[in-house]
């Protein structure tokens, strides 16, 4: 357990009024080499993401917006730079697995489901790290699918699911633990433009209705200007930061 | 669902595989069963007939093959004026082949002597003296070869009668032809050698006593050895022999099915390293995912074994069925033996995890997910 990064999980919705300017997420200069150097994924990157706020990150293929979110959610560690968490470093975390556990909702591209198991279990999956009874997280899985319009799918398999199916058991699944943070690396990459708009449309809703952080990684300007921010990159350089005029009325 | 739902989904995912692992483990601990609970047996079946016989110090050389090697008859004289000895018996053992019975084992006793005396009659009678062409048969023996008492029985080239049919207490003596010492000495041709003399001893005889007379006999008779009945064969070489035979092949049987569990579950981490990875994005820790596999691979021993263990007694059972074996030694296959062989199986399984777990221990969460 992080009780420095737990804070009062109940009080999600509270947590923006409390403190209006708080960063979920602060990088300073960071930086991500691969292969001893020969690949420079990030670099000398500055970014602040406010706590509740859609962020869109854009730009060309292998400039680094995958690399940029596995930092986020401590998959990997960086090569230099600071990087935090409500203030806490997060390649310095005790224990990343719990922040991923907590705090951290990962959704992607393929879906990543565990093809051996239902819809229902599989959105359990990340539960069995936590003290919940099983017949909780049963129930509580079944709800996740019903908000994502799946409870008539909860004991199919992934092979038996649509593309948007899928994603949106992939999106239960991001949502068990009660995050604080959603990282979706193209989560409409692998579907038709119809399935895209409806997992947008999720993303977005669950986003203001938990006042989530949603950083969402897409190489789809239209989909990118669903986010109140877009961050443009280039070759591991953040090279514009606009808002877009959404979120800011709500 | 849970973490136990995991582990046996696992499993059941690449079923073919799994089921070829468990085919490998289970006939390497039905090896252990099969093989262990056979010489097991060979030993209680000996000590018990020396104490069915009445034998209390058994004077023979097991050094060589399954039957002791034979000496001249005259060692019994060398011995018997010993401290302690009340009685002695020459017994000319054998295992041969009896009309369609590939291997029974044929015992030849001095007539007289106090090897026939714990026979019971179950029908027939002894026979009359010791030049009588007769022969009285176990009740095990008699069922193999098919014989009741009046049948002809032939031996090597005479011509025999079974006058009777005995329950001799043990499972050696059951199973076995039984007959007059000068009279299977005339059918083998060989009028002075004897291979075994059991020994009684004077009542209230101490340990130390019977000791200081076996190395005296040792001394006497180098060409045997003295064995106390009480203590089983373990000392004895043919018991040693089949005792390391077992064992080792045992332990082939349990390595071979160690590599087998190590090659699955490795191929198992390597395949699933992409979902090691969600699994870690998830949040789940490292600990856990060793924990999956070594459970894995335990689930994996601790089937097998159960599987083993079946086809290990079913075996044994098979084989102790088949008349060659029949009557010859009774497998001793205890509650503890299937224990112990289970236990060996789940080890066998956490310790082929151990590499494979490491391995899962290893995986960069990053590296799957890009992309
Ligand atoms: N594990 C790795 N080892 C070596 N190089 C890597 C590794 N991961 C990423 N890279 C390199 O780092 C750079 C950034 O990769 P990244 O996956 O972050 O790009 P991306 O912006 O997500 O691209 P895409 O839009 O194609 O997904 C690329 O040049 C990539 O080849
Ligand atoms: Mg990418």
């Amino acid at each position: 357990m992080q009780p420095l990064l737990r804070s009062n999980q109940s009080a999600t919705t509270d947590r923006v009024l409390e403190n209006p300017v708080s960063n979920a997420f602060e990088a300073v200069g960071l930086k991500k080499d691969f292969d001893d150097g020969a690949v420079q994924a990030l670099r000398s990157l500055d970014l602040q993401i406010p706590e509740g706020e859609f962020i869109a990150i854009t730009g060309p293929s292998g400039c680094g917006k995958t690399t940029l979110l596995q930092l986020l959610g401590a998959l990997d560690r960086p090569t230099a730079g600071t990087l935090a968490f409500r203030g806490v470093s997060i390649p310095d975390l005790p224990d990343p697995s719990a922040y991923r556990s907590q705090e951290i909702g990962f959704v992607f591209q393929s879906f990543h489901l565990l093809p051996t198991f239902t819809a229902l279990e599989n959105v359990q999956i990340p539960m069995l790290e936590t003290r919940m009874p099983s017949a909780k997280r049963r129930d509580r899985a079944r709800e996740l699918l019903k908000s994502v319009g799946l409870e008539r799918r909860l004991n199919h398999f992934p092979s038996k699911l649509s593309g948007g199916e899928r994603q949106r058991v992939a999106i239960a699944r991001s949502l068990a633990n009660n995050p604080s943070v959603l990282l979706a690396d193209e989560p409409t990459g692998n579907l038709d433009s119809d399935n895209a708009v409806m997992i947008l449309d999720l993303l977005t809703k669950i986003q203001q209705e938990k006042r989530m952080t949603l950083v969402l990684v897409t190489h789809d300007d239209r989909v990118a200007h669903r986010a109140a921010r877009i961050i443009h990159m280039i070759d591991g350089h953040a090279v514009s930061d606009r808002q877009t005029g959404n979120g800011v009325c709500q | 669902m849970s973490f136990v739902t995991v582990v046996f989904r696992g499993l059941i995912r690449r079923r073919t595989r799994t089921t070829l692992t468990l085919l490998g483990i289970s006939i390497g601990i039905a090896a252990v069963v099969a093989l262990v609970g056979l010489s097991r047996g060979l030993n209680k079946s000996w000590a018990a007939g020396m104490r069915a016989r009445g034998t209390d110090v058994v004077v023979s050389n097991m050094t060589s093959s399954l039957v002791p090697k034979p000496f001249n008859a005259t060692v019994r004289d060398r011995i018997a004026h010993l401290p302690h000895i009340a009685a002695t018996c020459s017994l000319l053992v054998d295992l041969m082949s009896v009309e369609n019975t590939e291997m029974i084992m044929v015992s030849g006793r001095e007539w007289g002597g106090f090897t026939w005396a714990n026979l019971k009659l179950i029908s027939g009678r002894m026979p009359n003296d010791a030049q009588e062409k007769a022969v009285v048969l176990g009740r095990t023996a008699a069922d193999v070869l098919k014989k009741k008492v009046g049948d002809p029985i032939q031996i090597e080239t005479a011509e025999l009668k079974v006058v009777g049919i005995v329950d001799g207490n043990a499972w050696v003596e059951n199973g076995s032809v039984i007959l007059s010492l000068p009279l299977l000495q005339e059918i083998t041709d060989d009028q002075d050698r004897i291979n075994v003399i059991d020994v009684r001893l004077t009542p209230g005889t101490s340990r130390a006593d019977v000791q200081s007379l076996c190395e005296q006999i040792n001394q006497l008779v180098p060409e045997a050895r003295a064995i106390v009945a009480s203590e089983n064969l373990n000392q004895s070489e043919i018991s040693r022999i089949v005792g390391a035979m077992s064992w080792s092949t045992s332990l082939l049987a349990v390595l071979v099915g160690v590599l087998g569990v190590m090659n699955t579950m490795l191929m198992n981490v390597f395949e699933r390293t992409p979902e090691i990875c969600v699994l870690l994005a998830l949040g789940w820790k490292r600990r856990r995912i060793v924990e999956l596999v070594l459970w894995e691979s335990a689930i994996l021993g601790l089937l097998g074994g159960i599987i083993g263990v079946f086809i290990g007694v079913a075996g044994v059972r098979l084989l102790g069925a088949t008349p060659s074996i029949r009557g010859l030694l009774e497998p001793d296959i205890g509650i503890r033996l299937l224990a112990v062989s289970v236990a060996i199986a789940i080890l066998v399984g956490v310790v082929s995890g151990l590499y494979p777990a490491w391995r899962s221990s290893r995986v960069t969460p990053s590296q799957a997910l890009h992309g």
